[in-house]
């Protein structure tokens, strides 16, 4: 257990300590008029207990950078600064792209960034992908705030012939996306189908 | 021109049209090819150049390509009137030449001698030293071996010439190599995509036979989903994922799923390549397994546990962390711990897989993958 865990698990005992002196109050004082023995849920510690589990606190709040007026303008900035980089640029790129998202797409894209940073095949290769996005789409049966997003893509590479040849190609995202504030717009989840 | 097209003619006719014309072939070719070539100069039956402007419109020259020997076949062109030039997918071939036929049927469902491409599905053909992607745009019915190599593909006339493969009414056949070229696209470049490493096997194996341990572990596909921020351990010893989860954090989750209640066993697993399936393993195979499976860990890697002290970052990730000390090691992931344990551990659980409950991670050093 670390330290930062006990140190959460000694505050819920002693917030807990309370609650059961405040319990056990409300106990006598029903016990006295016929009620019964009031339920309440199970302590943290109690569940603990039960299941060895300490639950997380909840993360921070994330805030994200540039934010768009509106869910597909968002969405469209995402997208193409995700299909728009070559070799040298891709890993600056995603870290760029993760400070304006939030959630799982800026999970994503930290991963991307991390990987692209040390891929040395894609450096040696000279690997570049760029594209346009033709159309961002709400998904009406699946929320309001998702949306699939069809680009056009070339990958290229200078120093490989892997993609001589290669036309470009129809590629579908499925994005979802927050209002953090009134009007401010960002992609919180992005996933490549293919 | 064995294999015919449902989209181009009848059955046969091509040999009979050969025969028909066998004579007049020599002297009509040049005059019938002027019609059927739009850059003027791509079709003739003999060498062409390799780039540049003799290349029939849509083909692009590459260079020699690896892959698998298969036979092949070519057809249409001025002796093979009888196949036409629309293909089964309804593209015009003329407009189209980078065009192959895949064998084995009178109909899409039928012709799978490569495992039933879908359209347009890209291909690179090497024909001695030269090479070009050409792209499914029909399907034909095939034959017999050429060469004892099994016949998989038509190769539409234009795409045959430029690969220098010699014209012969329709009639030409020898092996050619074949292989897919990579995944495009943003999503699949780097890994993301849902489809990432999932292409079959061209020919040879079906899905049902396919060994899994070859592409198993990228695949997501299977993979229950459940709505809860953590992972679910199932009632049948499998693990649920995040809907939300990254699709590093989904995919390990799938390869944990392929190796749940193998035996432990001291040493097992290692010295295999991390796509094998292991009959047997232990406590660093086993969390290796799933790392390549997340795409973080290469395929040759077999350290030991110790060795994964120094994995990624220190401290406990988001999606995943790692617990690592010279005789052990564990992880959780999403919320769920994969761990494994050579004979009743002292939490209620045992052997090699999913655990829910927590356990003491006093003495190890804690680690997780960058950005999860």
């Amino acid at each position: 257990m670390t330290a930062r865990r006990l140190a959460l698990a000694a505050g819920r005992v002693l917030a807990c300590a309370g609650r059961a002196l405040a319990c056990a109050g409300c106990v006598l004082a029903c016990a006295g008029c016929g009620g019964h023995a009031p339920r309440h849920a199970p302590s943290p510690v109690a569940q603990a207990n039960a299941t060895h589990e300490y639950p997380s606190p909840p993360p921070p709040g994330q805030t994200a950078a540039h934010p768009a007026p509106d869910a597909t303008a968002a969405i469209r900035a995402f997208a193409t600064a995700y299909i728009n980089w070559n070799a040298l640029t891709v890993s600056a790129d995603m870290r760029s792209l993760a400070a304006r998202s939030v959630g799982q797409a800026r999970a994503a894209v930290t991963l991307a960034a991390a990987q692209t940073a040390g891929d040395y095949e894609l450096k040696r290769g000279g690997i570049a992908n760029s594209g346009t996005v033709e159309a961002v789409a709400p998904l009406a049966a699946h929320g309001r705030n998702q949306y699939v997003v069809v680009t056009l893509e070339s990958t290229t590479a200078t120093n490989t012939t892997a993609y001589q040849g290669l036309q470009p190609a129809w590629h579908l995202a499925l994005a979802t996306v927050t209002e953090a504030r009134p009007g401010q717009w960002v992609v919180s989840d992005w996933q490549p189908e293919n | 021109m064995v294999g015919k097209r449902t989209g181009g003619g009848l059955l046969l006719s091509g040999a009979i049209a050969t025969v028909v014309v066998a004579g007049l072939a020599v002297a009509v070719f040049a005059l019938i090819t002027s019609v059927f070539t739009q850059g003027g100069t791509g079709c003739s039956p003999g060498p062409a150049p390799a780039t540049g402007a003799g290349a029939a419109a849509g083909i692009v020259l590459g260079p020699p390509g690896t892959g698998q020997l298969v036979g092949a076949t070519e057809y249409g062109g001025p002796g093979d009137p009888s196949s036409g030039v629309v293909g089964s997918s309804g593209a015009n071939l003329l407009q189209l030449p980078d065009s192959y036929a895949e064998l084995g049927g009178y109909t899409f469902q039928t012709a799978t001698a490569m495992g039933g491409l879908p359209y347009l599905t890209p291909l690179r053909i090497t024909w001695g030293d030269r090479s070009a992607i050409a792209y499914k745009r029909d399907i034909g019915f095939g034959g017999g071996p050429i060469d004892g190599l099994a016949r998989v593909l038509d190769l539409w006339w234009e795409l045959a010439g430029q690969l220098g493969i010699p014209y012969e009414n329709g009639l030409w056949s020898g092996p050619v190599k074949i292989a897919r070229p990579p995944q495009t696209g943003a999503g699949d470049v780097l890994g993301q995509a849902s489809s990432s490493g999932t292409a079959p096997a061209l020919i040879g194996t079906s899905t049902a036979e396919q060994d899994p341990a070859t592409c198993a572990p990228q695949a997501v596909e299977g993979v229950p989903v459940t709505t809860a921020d953590r992972a679910q351990l199932l009632a049948n010893g499998l693990a649920a994922a995040p809907a939300d989860a990254p699709l590093a954090v989904r995919q390990m989750i799938a390869a944990g799923n392929q190796i749940v209640g193998k035996p432990y066993l001291y040493g097992g697993g290692h010295g295999l390549a991390l796509s094998a399936i292991a009959p047997s393993y232990d406590c660093s195979s086993s969390v290796e397994h799933l790392l390549y499976g997340g795409g973080l860990l290469p395929v040759d890697y077999g350290g030991p546990s110790a060795a994964l002290e120094s994995f990624g970052q220190p401290g406990p990730g988001q999606w995943v962390t790692l617990y690592a000390n010279p005789d052990h090691v564990f992880m959780y992931l999403a919320g769920l711990r994969w761990d494994t344990h050579a004979d009743g551990a002292d939490d209620g659980s045992t052997g090699i897989g999913w655990h829910p409950l927590i356990r003491t991670d006093g003495g190890f050093v804690v680690r997780h993958p960058v950005g999860l």
